[in-house]
């Protein structure tokens, strides 16, 4: 559990660590990559909201991530929206999916949970998919602008400059993942991990478990349309790829990778995959393979060194959750 | 579109040909599911191995027989060995990693199927002797199709027969049920966790080398079915094999007719009747565990 009276060292110390990392990055990687690192460090800890905080093994993250990125294209393109709209628009349809989604999935426990996310992934890919009209289908939605952050005819920031965009996207994760941080040790966040380490009990004692997993669900939906909104306007475009079910795998492997038992974790995994794919995709079309072989290999031979190293680094004074949802 | 009787009732067979297909592939999947508690992502690319076994040995034996009884072999061997290299060593360590390792199989036999066959779809016609249609009266029907569902129809009943019929399979019964008591009972349950996998492998990959000569292969065709067995199991119920077969021909059926009226949300409509069926009926249509 999260240990209560935290140094102040403890406290600020991730995020002085995140400010130094943001700032520094961009010089070591391009800045779209590093870019690409934070949207998903959302949709990662997001995640982990579900499969750390609250034991769900949600597979199907990129449902809410792919709407809120074709929402907010959609918006950019045909409405030329302001900025906050379309993240706002993201969000909302990422919170509204959820809801629904979510109604249906927190019904039913453990592998069937696991599977319903997943089927509903599918729906929704093969919607966009099959939708060419609206979606641009296989080819994806193209010619999302980028709304700049102007306040009436005051231009704050011109976006279409990649480190500006850039930094829109660092401050946004960092509002996020406070916001996120505010929840999991909120009183809610309590009773997502009471509900995470023993169900049968959080329910014994008057708590409405499956009201507080749809309260879980739709939280960490909000959070991934909110990515989609920052990812549909990096690259001007929206692949279909971003609502596809290797997507929220993807997003699972960063959060494991990284570590669930740590509210920071997942960033660190995140970091690691994105960085690891495009280092990968530039050298071989079929990257994914090597990918693969990475994924076996570390789950086979390198599930200890790997979780251990990220212990050391990340343990450091740090606060620690029990390690493991399970 | 016309709607006719001719055509409807064409829809209507090939609709029972595709649910038998995916009522074996859920039987596969919910077989492996029950014994490992995890959702295994390898299962659809199982499925599109069974389908390539099939056309590479076709063109080396030249047979269709002799590559329909080999193929699925192939399969059976990879799905143990993937349970005996890999999965095996997990059990300690959780679901979350035996996750992991089958997502990252499927990825590697997925690029694997593109590396070795290529990134284009291939076609197959259907073996000497069942080309042709066979007239059932109101509709000429493909023989070849007739073939599948009785094939399919023989087989589920022989995995039928085996589970509940034989003492190794009231052993796999027990280990979906109740693993370590089986484990306490004396029975090397590691053993009968490799045979099952290896059992819903071969289901897996007799369903690929079955639909070669009806839909073609593509490499893509693993990662299509997969959400479909997951579809299939998470409304049939977990190890319920009627279970699987009606949500399989529900599913096989309502994709076909839609066909007929409205063709590019036949695949949508699949997750469609899952969504009201689980909100009409959340514990599944049939299954002998609730989890």
């Amino acid at each position: 559990m999260v240990s209560q009276g935290q140094g102040f060292y403890s406290r600020w110390m991730p995020w002085l660590a995140l400010g130094v990392v943001i700032v520094l990055l961009p010089f070591f990687v391009r800045p779209a990559i590093a870019t690409v690192i934070w949207i998903f460090a959302i949709l990662a800890v997001a995640f982990n909201i579900l499969l750390g905080y609250t034991g769900l093994l949600a597979f199907g993250q990129s449902t809410f991530f792919g709407l809120g990125a074709y929402a907010a294209g959609l918006l950019l393109i045909h409405y030329k929206v302001h900025l906050f709209t379309s993240l706002l628009a993201g969000t909302l349809i990422g919170l509204v999916a959820a809801a629904l989604i979510g109604r249906i999935c927190i019904q039913r426990l453990g592998l069937y949970f696991v599977l319903l996310t997943f089927a509903f992934n599918q729906l929704f890919f093969f919607i966009a998919y099959q939708w060419n009209k609206l979606t641009g289908g296989e080819d994806g939605l193209p010619g999302v602008p980028r709304a700049p952050l102007q306040f009436g005819s005051f231009t704050l920031l011109d976006l279409s400059q990649p480190f500006n965009y850039y930094f829109l996207t660092a401050a946004v994760f960092l509002l996020s993942l406070a916001a996120m941080k505010w929840i999991v040790e909120s009183p809610l966040g309590m009773i997502f991990q009471a509900i995470r380490e023993n169900e049968a009990r959080a329910g014994a004692i008057g708590y409405n478990v499956k009201r507080y997993k749809w309260i879980a669900f739709v939280i960490a939906g909000g959070f991934s349309g909110l990515a989609g909104v920052l990812y549909s306007m990096l690259f001007g475009i929206v692949p279909l790829d971003t609502i596809h079910w290797i997507t929220s795998g993807d997003v699972v492997f960063m959060a494991l990778i990284g570590g669930i038992g740590n509210f920071y974790g997942p960033i660190i995994g995140a970091a690691l995959f994105i960085w690891l794919s495009e280092s990968l995709s530039v050298i071989w079309a079929r990257w994914p393979l090597m990918l693969g072989i990475a994924f076996v290999v570390v789950v086979l031979f390198f599930r200890g060194g790997c979780m251990e190293a990220l212990e050391r680094l990340w343990g450091l004074g740090m606060e620690k959750l029990k390690p493991g949802s399970r | 579109m016309e709607l006719n009787l001719s055509a409807f009732l064409g829809q209507l067979l090939n609709g029972v040909v595709t649910g038998m297909i995916y009522a074996m592939m859920g039987i596969g999947l919910s077989l492996i599911l029950g014994i490992l508690d995890i959702p295994n992502f390898a299962h659809g690319v199982l499925f599109a191995l069974g389908a390539y076994f099939l056309y590479s040995l076709f063109a080396v034996v030249a047979n269709f027989w002799v590559a329909l009884a080999i193929a699925p072999l192939g399969v059976l061997l990879i799905g143990m060995a993937i349970e005996y290299g890999g999965i095996r060593r997990l059990y300690p360590v959780g679901i979350n990693y035996m996750l992991l390792l089958t997502f990252g199989l499927a990825l590697i036999f997925q690029e694997m199927i593109i590396l070795i066959w290529g990134p284009v779809g291939k076609s197959m016609i259907p073996p000497a002797g069942l080309e042709a249609g066979f007239n059932l009266g109101i509709v000429s029907y493909p023989k070849y199709r007739l073939f599948v569902m009785g094939l399919t129809g023989l087989i589920i009943l022989g995995v039928w027969l085996f589970l509940n019929k034989t003492k190794y399979g009231a052993i796999i019964r027990a280990g979906v049920e109740d693993k370590e008591m089986v484990n306490a009972l004396g029975i090397n349950i590691r053993r009968v966790f490799t045979i099952t996998f290896g059992l819903g492998s071969w289901l897996a990959g007799i369903a690929g080398a079955l639909i070669v000569p009806v839909r073609g292969l593509t490499p893509v065709m693993g990662f299509d079915m997969l959400p479909i067995c997951f579809v299939v199991v998470a409304l049939g119920g977990l190890g319920s094999l009627s279970g699987s077969i009606v949500a399989g021909l529900i599913i096989g059926v309502a994709q076909s007719m839609i066909m007929l009226v409205w063709p590019v949300a036949s695949i949508v409509v699949i997750f469609a009747v899952m969504a009201i069926i689980l909100v009409l009926r959340p514990q599944g249509l049939l299954g002998i565990r609730e989890v």
